[in-house]
């Protein structure tokens, strides 16, 4: 199971040096303002007497979402630039110290002692990283890959009286027989879909545009496209764009779905990274090892990784994180655009079954595999996020898997997405050494 | 348990039967018979039942390190799971000839993936479990069981008829009624049968054929009512709230510490039966609404209340009769870790139970021996200061 987005852009920032990549895209150097246009959009919105969500990513109800007047606030974007900023060490402690586990996802854990901050001070925050999270209008949450997604604001009732929606996102086991399954999952979606537009609905007093809701999705889909051409670009010998690069180029995609900024930057990062690919502009002056970001979450808070692999000549050149699917074709006979939400949705989860059924098994492990054949992968590195279950668990036996099908090496490097309290510097750096010696060794012993 | 009852007691069969659970699961599947494990308290049993398989819930050992799943599982994850895919790996449940897993929580999902894959069950089947109560949620459901029961009729080659479910419904819902009977008997004060007694019994029985473990409950109650020795009166009495609690060892430690335990809210517990299924003309729609809306397990998201109060009620007004008709005077929130929904439905249970007027003690565990140790003084402590 893949996971949700995040963003970044703080690795922009000129005093996070350690977190700063060596060789950005130009198009991506946008990203941090872009950031930080969403939360000073949401305090202009709420200004304006305009909605205010708190949302989770990948919940497949972007488009409805901006098309009712409502404006997104991601709360797990917002934990992630927390960690980025290495700022997220006191809104951790205070949901612990209002009794929420030290092992609960850490963005959840941000994301409520923020809010318990709050209601405490009766303010935002000092010093609130982009000036903080404005007070929402509504809770949407979701079912989608994690329980968290639900559970993380039906916990805010204790800190703030909001209306709270959440609703599912279903997605079958890889064993089902899709023909026996499709159109009642579709159809729950569709219901479900439908469920979250009457709340919106009675919460916004207007109803929903269908014609507005077809516009945004059709550039909902426009953008994804032409994110996967980008991503596609980055097949080639030196790697155009790296993965620090697409935790930040992952921004607009997840956080600006359905709006023409949106396309707008995917057109110019595809041009971009095109010419690269072109004129063979690499990450690094010698890109010796080819390296696949095979799942887990990114580690916002110690984003210089990716530089230490590349002082080593290892670049990541595509991952499996935060990027759930390839284009999907929804039937013709789908008129209507929650309707087709709904249909995406469910394409998108099953995308890789029949795939799998043929070969390994696992969706998962059928996408690692197109990434190292079609990518000219060296080796594959795995993040477990301490907290969170729904990104690391499967990481083992992806890796068990893949041994069956490529000789590659991999390992699996342990921290967590936001806290940094057990994490160490000096075991990161000897593993990474470690593993980039070992993908040395295994590429000198094919050639 | 001081008893003074013959030596082939049913409380002494209970106590073997715990001792050995699959025992009896392990010589029905010898005899031929299909046993079919089966995880968490969403997977509907009747359907097993109704076509003669046994139906064989799943447990770990607190008392077996983890030690081989390590090459599988992640350790963050919660630790009863991997203790259940331990013992497999070990070769505990060769006896299962299949595995049905419900979408419960993320961790139990994930671990239906992994499982089929190193055990190779003849028969296994995911069911999808809505984490939502809609209309529309409970209709999805319903084509869920439908596919499971499709599934079940491939594997065994027998028809899944509406007869046969009515007859599995009774007698699962006989065993929910003779279980509840059987709590009754915590209600007086001392109670008649003690939280370890009880506790024996359920993880016993949850590897038996329905007709025996109702055998045996109808035993235990009798035996119980008619004994003398029973537990003593302890200056508290507590209601233990949280997920899989299959050793009696934590339990046995409260009981030690001061409290008799008199109620619970576990999965292994009263949250696994103490709604019956509706004995109507529809036993698909009954079981489906049962199972959806009568499990009181915060991975399932109830709508939100019309202020605070009003969602607190939702999500635990269930505990206040448990509370009241037991006459519970502290909770023990007992988690284990990395359990996302309880650990983050926890500071609300208490929230909700401070409103009653209930003390409650956080407890976050990591599934063995070791630690249950050393929780003991945390636990007198709490139970002086409610006693
Ligand atoms: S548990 Fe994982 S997937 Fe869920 S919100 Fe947290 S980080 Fe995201
Ligand atoms: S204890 Fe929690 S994490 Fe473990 S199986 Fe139960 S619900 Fe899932």
């Amino acid at each position: 199971m893949q996971e949700k987005a995040q963003q970044q852009g703080a690795q922009q920032q000129p005093a996070q040096q350690k977190t700063t990549a060596a060789k950005s895209t130009e198009t991506v150097r946008k990203v941090r303002g872009m950031v930080k246009a969403m939360y000073q959009g949401a305090v202009e919105a709420k200004a304006k007497g305009q909605p205010v969500a708190y949302c989770m990513v990948g919940s497949q109800y972007d488009e409805i979402v901006r098309t009712m007047g409502v404006f997104p606030i991601w709360t797990e974007n917002y934990a992630g630039l927390c960690a980025a900023k290495r700022d997220a060490e006191r809104f951790i402690m205070k949901a612990e110290s209002e009794g929420y586990s030290n092992v609960i996802c850490g963005y959840v854990r941000t994301g409520i002692g923020f809010d318990a901050m709050r209601r405490e001070i009766g303010d935002t925050p000092p010093t609130s990283p982009d000036g903080g999270m404005v007070m929402p209008d509504l809770l949407l949450g979701s079912s989608f890959a994690c329980d968290p997604r639900f559970k993380w604001y039906q916990a805010l009732g204790h800190y703030m009286n909001v209306p709270s929606f959440s609703f599912d996102v279903v997605t079958p086991p890889v064993t089902t027989d899709l023909s026996e399954v499709t159109e009642y999952y579709v159809k729950y979606q569709h219901e479900q879909l439908k469920g979250l537009v009457s709340f919106l609905e009675g919460q916004t007093k207007k109803k929903l545009d269908t014609d507005r809701l077809w516009q945004a999705v059709k550039l909902g889909d426009e953008t994804w496209r032409m994110w996967y051409e980008v991503d596609r670009l980055r097949r080639a010998i030196p790697g155009p764009m790296p993965s620090e690069d697409h935790y930040n180029a992952m921004v607009p995609g997840y956080y600006y779905c359905g709006t023409p900024e949106a396309l707008a930057f995917y057109q110019e990062l595809r041009d971009e990274v095109k010419a690269r690919a072109e004129n063979k502009v690499g990450v690094i002056p010698e890109e010796k090892y080819r390296l696949l970001f095979g799942g887990g979450l990114p580690p916002w808070h110690t984003m210089w990784m990716f530089n230490y692999f590349e002082s080593l000549g290892a670049v990541f050149v595509i991952e499996n994180a935060y990027r759930q699917y390839d284009p999907v074709e929804v039937p013709a006979h789908v008129k209507d655009p929650v309707e087709y939400i709904a249909w995406r949705s469910f394409l998108r989860m099953t995308q890789r079954y029949d795939k799998a059924k043929q070969r390994s098994g696992n969706p998962t492990v059928e996408r690692l595999l197109e990434f190292i054949n079609d990518y000219k992968i060296d080796g594959v590195v795995f993040h477990a996020t301490r907290s969170c279950r729904a990104t690391t668990i499967g990481q083992i036996h992806w890796k068990n898997l893949l041994q069956q099908y490529v000789d590659i090496p991999a390992t699996q490097l342990i921290s967590d997405i936001v806290d940094v309290r057990d994490y160490s510097e000096a075991q990161w750096k000897a593993q990474i050494n470690a593993f980039v010696e070992a993908v040395d060794a295994h590429k000198s012993k094919k050639r | 348990m001081s008893t003074q009852l013959p030596v082939k007691s049913a409380l002494d069969d209970i106590g073997t039967l715990y001792q050995e659970r699959a025992k009896r699961a392990r010589e029905l599947s010898k005899q031929g018979k299909g046993v079919v494990g089966y995880l968490c308290c969403f997977v509907p049993v009747e359907f097993l039942t109704a076509l003669d398989l046994v139906p064989y819930r799943i447990q770990g050992s607190v008392r077996e390190p983890i030690t081989m799943a390590d090459s599988y599982l992640e350790t963050i994850m919660c630790p009863y799971v991997r203790s259940c895919f331990d013992l497999a790996l070990k070769g505990d449940y060769e006896f299962l000839s299949g595995l049905v897993v419900p979408h419960s929580c993320d961790t139990i999902q994930r671990i239906y993936d992994i499982w089929r894959v190193y055990r190779e069950p003849k028969y296994h089947h995911f069911i999808n479990v809505p984490h939502m109560m809609d209309p529309s949620s409970y209709e999805f459901f319903r084509k869920e069981l439908e596919l499971f029961g499709r599934s079940l009729e491939k594997f065994t080659g027998q028809k899944l008829t509406e007869q046969r479910l009515h007859h599995a419904i009774r007698l699962h819902n006989q065993n929910r009624a003779l279980l509840r009977g059987l709590y009754e008997l915590r209600k007086q004060d001392p109670p008649l049968v003690s939280g370890t007694e009880v506790t024996k019994m359920l993880i016993a029985g949850m590897g038996l054929p329905v007709e025996e473990f109702n055998d045996l409950i109808t035993k235990v109650i009798r035996e119980v009512k008619e004994r003398r020795g029973g537990p003593t009166k302890k200056p508290a009495r507590v209601l233990l709230f949280g997920s899989e609690v299959d050793d009696v060892a934590f339990v046995q430690l409260v009981e030690a510490s001061g409290a008799n335990v008199v109620m619970d809210d576990l999965c292994t517990g009263s949250r696994s039966f103490w709604e019956d299924v509706d004995a109507t003309a529809d036993p698909w729609g009954a079981l489906a609404t049962r199972y959806l809306r009568g499990i009181h397990c915060p991975r399932t998201c109830v709508p939100q209340g019309k202020d605070r109060h009003d969602d607190l009620e939702a999500r635990f007004g269930y505990l206040k009769p448990y509370i009241h008709d037991f006459n519970v005077n502290g909770v023990i929130i007992y988690i284990i870790r990395f359990c996302d929904t309880y650990e983050l439905d926890a500071p609300d249970v208490r929230e909700y139970l401070q409103d009653q007027n209930i003390r409650s003690l956080y407890i976050e565990d990591d599934y063995s021996m070791t630690t249950i140790g050393q929780l003991r003084t945390r636990v007198q402590a709490f139970l002086e200061m409610i006693a």
